[in-house]
């Protein structure tokens, strides 16, 4: 009976691995006056907001019924970045108007904290909240800054090396760190003093441009001009690199769901690619429409949400 | 070779505003630079572009899609080329961004290229600020 028991277990590791994960795809078109999306947020109420970027609108999609509600942020609006804050609120860097936006989620009342006169046009890109309930952004025309909402006081840093801060993170432990596209670096910021401390990871001229932490705190980034998946570990300080497969890939988003799987979009492949770090293996998603140019993804609990800003349609990966 | 279709209705002669198109030019200051000898950006340097051969700089790694333009359909970018891609990238050159739909932002934002692109005796100060709105 052990001889057998034995024998069962070699031949189920001597299997194939399993087969590829379960992936639900679904899209969900546009309406004209709110494509173009550019960076999406889900609520815990699975509501997804979205930055319409070229029509200078907050986008609502419910996606039980897939319609859609289309918040003005005002004259000169070019929204890049969203997340939804812990304050219930949605949070919009605006490279348009150079504010960081609020957008109240029940009564849709937009508020505005301008960059100072004196920093000039920074042309915002990303935000996130530290623990202490504070948004941290960055423009990359060469800044990071700090918004204070209970207080409204905004300090504004000039970046490392200057232009370039790009896709910003916060970790499990409330740590923030944010990539440099055109400085090809990474960066941790001192929650308190506001320094911008450099990571360089191990691959020069790579492009980082975005981050994302996994559930243990390591940063995640996908590298523009490389076309590799990078890994930081705050602890060893030690880094690890993943080529993405195929010719050309150009990693532009990254983003780590529940479960501590890796998920790019690949503009080389007009691909969202799964990676899963135990197995070190790439699955690709290849989109349905030319040019999709998914910018960022975010996800919740058995969801990946992708905005295909070519395609004007968001599109989720549901996981099981 | 002509390689693209209408040209758009841009007087010839006509100039826009320079200290204008500079503010434009700062969406895209984290991406390219207008001073000679600048590179490593995320896009090419565009110090002289016009007049230049679509991808042929040789200090950036054009797209294929790119260096084909300049290659094999002959694009040269013009005053009147620059302003077709700029209001439409993607169908100019598949897979380049970004769009300037305002025709205004355009001419000035070329007018600066130009102007930055000019020897110094013939120019104000061309370094752009990075803050300057």
């Amino acid at each position: 009976m052990r001889r057998v028991f034995f024998a069962l277990m070699l031949v189920l590791l001597l299997l194939p691995p399993l087969a590829a994960a379960q992936v639900a795809v679904q899209s969900y078109p546009l309406p004209k006056g709110g494509g173009y999306p550019h960076d999406v947020a889900v609520g815990g109420d699975g509501i997804v907001w979205y930055t319409a970027q070229r029509d200078g609108r907050l986008g609502r999609l419910d996606p039980a019924s897939g319609k859609v509600e289309l918040i003005p942020l005002g004259v000169g609006s070019a929204p890049h970045g969203v997340i939804v804050g812990p304050d219930g609120g949605a949070w919009v860097t605006d490279s348009g108007t150079n504010s960081i936006v609020r957008v109240d989620l029940q009564t849709r009342e937009v508020k505005r904290w301008p960059l100072p006169e004196s920093r000039g046009y920074v042309n915002l890109n990303t935000c996130t909240f530290d623990k202490r309930g504070r948004v941290w952004f960055t423009g990359q025309n060469g800044v990071y800054g700090r918004l204070d909402p209970k207080s409204g006081e905004m300090k504004v840093w000039d970046a490392p090396r200057g232009r370039g801060p790009y896709g910003i993170a916060t970790t499990p432990d409330g740590d923030v760190y944010y990539a440099s596209l055109a400085g090809n670096h990474v960066a941790r910021i001192d929650l308190d003093t506001g320094t911008a401390t450099v990571l360089e990871p191990p691959t020069k001229n790579q492009g980082a441009r975005r981050v994302w932490s996994d559930s243990r705190g390591r940063i995640w980034v996908s590298e523009w001009n490389s076309g590799n998946v990078s890994r930081y570990d705050p602890k060893s300080g030690s880094w690890k690199t993943w080529k993405l497969p195929g010719d050309g890939p150009r990693a532009y988003a990254v983003y780590v769901d529940d479960k501590d799987i890796v998920w790019l979009s690949d503009w080389g492949a007009n691909a969202m690619v799964r990676f899963d770090p135990e197995t070190e293996r790439f699955e690709r998603f290849p989109s349905d429409r030319p040019g999709a140019n998914v910018r960022q993804i975010l996800g919740r609990p058995g969801e990946v949400w992708a905005p295909e800003s070519g395609a004007d349609r968001l599109v989720v990966y549901r996981t099981k | 070779m002509a390689i693209l279709g209408t040209v758009l209705a841009w007087p010839p002669g006509s100039h826009g505003d320079p200290a204008r198109g500079e503010r434009v030019f700062q969406r895209c200051y984290a991406w390219h630079s207008v001073v000679s000898g600048e590179h490593g950006l995320p896009g090419p340097n565009l110090h002289g572009v016009l007049g230049r051969r679509a991808g042929t700089l040789r200090e950036f790694r054009f797209s294929l899609a790119m260096v084909e333009a300049g290659t094999k359909r002959g694009l040269v970018w013009t005053r009147a080329t620059l302003d077709q891609f700029l209001a439409d990238p993607q169908r100019v050159v598949p897979g380049n961004e970004p769009t300037f739909p305002d025709a205004d932002d355009r001419h000035d934002m070329i007018d600066y290229l130009e102007q930055a692109s000019a020897p110094r005796s013939h120019r104000p100060d061309a370094r752009p600020s990075a803050h300057r709105r």
